[in-house]
């Protein structure tokens, strides 16, 4: 599985939106309505899951999935 | 092979309490749902029994306490017990409430024994339904909405013929896994130095008191230090009274217009609320702590899974009299984000840090408020009930751990209900008064100037 697909499953435990049906430009409040507790929750799993450490004002800015994904990868 | 498994922070928080305030009343939660139409008891009965099977939380038993009064819990694999059926319906509907009011008060007292009761009632006015007692370390308020909704559908399904409600998630694979991750040391870590810092930065909290600055005052007396920054609690006079505010459809609209136009969530307007009346009647304190209650409930599995997952975090804040009120919700909400990130970690551990770094005395607190704000109102959400008339009333456990806890919910005509639980042991309903009073004028003035400074709100209002 690619990391691609393994970030949006966990995308998915949080959201009605079946991982292949997302697309990069989707906001994760907006259009997959995340609440603050919800999104801040998924970040804290996305730190554990791929072993991370995100800067919680850098992580604030992060409105949608491909910003997440480029977060992510810059991490890495 | 039965499991054994420790509490989880939640669970652990009413444990915590049970043992500080000696009884297990602290820890009783209680809801009864009806609907104004016949019911089929006998097919009611079955769908209960069917959601003990399907919602492990109802069978969770906790062991004899060891030697630091400490529980392991298990889940019974079955529970096949009956159902009673009270029939009230003889009654007023106030009498009703009532006599429910003195099921909320009663204690489930004993080891390794269910924590449960759910009765079929028949109530005034031709309403059915059923009534759930538990304890709060089996289940919060969400998760009995969950359930209650729950158990509707599978009345509707062998009933009207519905489709079949989809599985619950496994509460014993949820709880596994809340554990698994509450004990994994990075994670631990980086909760722990997010908390740390928070003391390292501001140093001790101070209380600040609903009533003003004489509780800290004679909290200083009685232990003969004038620097005291932290104020007793009441241990032995718990009876607690609840006083409902509702705040009518349009100016709802107008508080959560603002939420939505400023990006704001509405629990962070409401300790902006508070807070800024703390603030006010304690002579212009900035450093205002209140305690939130979160629900940890995100993903699907944590949604439908039951369980205890309500937790509470103190929303430290120290923001000036000339920070704008809407520069001061944003300075809110950016510190209930960062505690999201981290609320996983047990709020008991900030409590021990904090009486470790400053000697706080044995029983006494930074904080006076308490806050839930919960949108989930109790409402059977079903395609066959939407023209029935609903009665669902939650009944106060009669024992109060906090001098104040507010809970704020929506109303089904879009509304909100402030409900006030205050220990009449030091507050009256004269308080609670001043306090809506206050909040709603302090929130009205505030969204409708938000660039006008808390000092000038404070003043005006």
């Amino acid at each position: 599985m690619t990391q691609e697909m393994q970030f949006k499953k966990i995308v998915a435990q949080y959201c009605s939106v079946k991982p292949e049906d997302m697309t990069n430009d989707m906001r994760f409040r907006e259009d997959l309505g995340l609440s603050s507790l919800d999104f801040m929750s998924f970040l804290g799993e996305l730190e554990d899951t791929f072993d991370v450490e995100l800067d919680e004002q850098d992580a604030l800015k992060v409105i949608t999935i491909g910003q997440a994904l480029e977060l992510l990868e810059e991490l890495q | 092979m039965r499991e054994y498994y420790p509490l989880t922070a939640a669970q652990k928080m009413h444990h915590n309490w049970i043992k500080k305030y000696k009884t297990q009343q602290v820890s009783g939660v209680s809801v009864v749902a009806s609907l104004q139409s016949p019911l089929d008891f006998g097919l009611l009965k079955k769908c209960i029994q069917l959601e003990f099977e399907r919602y492990g939380c109802m069978r969770i038993r906790f062991t004899k306490p060891d030697g630091n009064g400490d529980v392991k819990q298990y889940i019974m694999k079955r529970d096949t017990r009956d159902i009673p059926v009270k029939d009230l319906s003889g009654m007023s509907m106030a009498d009703a409430d009532n006599l429910m009011q003195h099921w909320a008060y009663e204690t489930f007292d004993g080891d390794d024994i269910p924590l449960c009761d759910v009765t079929m009632v028949k109530l005034p006015e031709g309403f059915n339904g059923f009534f759930i007692h538990m304890d709060h370390r089996l289940i919060d308020s969400c998760g009995i909405v969950v359930m209650i909704n729950d158990v509707m559908q599978l009345y509707t399904h062998f009933r009207f013929k519905s489709e079949y409600p989809e599985d619950l998630a496994d509460f014993e694979k949820v709880l596994a896994n809340d554990l698994k991750r509450a004990n994994n040391e990075k994670r631990f870590a980086k909760d722990k130095k997010f908390w740390d810092d928070q003391l390292d930065a501001l140093g001790e909290p101070l209380y600040s008191d609903i009533q003003g600055p004489s509780v800290l005052e004679e909290a200083r007396k009685l232990h003969g230090n004038k620097n005291l920054r932290a104020a007793d609690i009441e241990l032995d006079n718990l009876f607690v009274e609840v006083k409902d505010y509702y705040l009518e459809p349009g100016p709802t609209q107008n508080l959560i217009d603002f939420c939505m136009n400023h990006q704001l969530s509405m629990t962070n307007l409401l300790l902006l609320g508070i807070r800024t009346y703390l603030s006010k009647v304690n002579n212009g304190q900035e450093d205002i702590t209140i305690e939130n209650f979160i629900s940890r409930r995100s993903t699907h599995d944590e949604w439908t899974s039951g369980g205890s997952r309500t937790i509470m975090f103190p929303c430290r804040t120290v923001i000036s009299a000339d920070t704008e009120f809407i520069a001061a919700a944003y300075e809110i909400q950016n510190v209930q984000n960062r505690i999201y990130m981290h609320s996983n970690y047990d709020p008991a551990l900030i409590e021990e840090e904090m009486r470790k770094r400053y000697n706080t005395p044995e029983n006494t607190t930074y904080e006076s408020c308490y806050l839930t704000y919960q949108p989930m109102p109790v409402k059977m959400d079903n395609p066959h009930l939407v023209n029935i008339r609903q009665h669902s009333k939650w009944f106060a456990n009669g024992a109060a751990t906090k001098k104040m806890y507010l809970t704020v919910s929506h109303t089904e005509n879009g509304g909100m209900n402030f409900s006030y639980h205050y220990q009449t042991a030091h507050l009256t309903e004269q308080d609670m008064e001043l306090l809506y009073y206050y909040m709603m004028r302090i929130l009205f003035k505030g969204i409708a100037e938000p660039d006008m400074t808390l000092g000038e709100i404070m003043e005006q209002v």
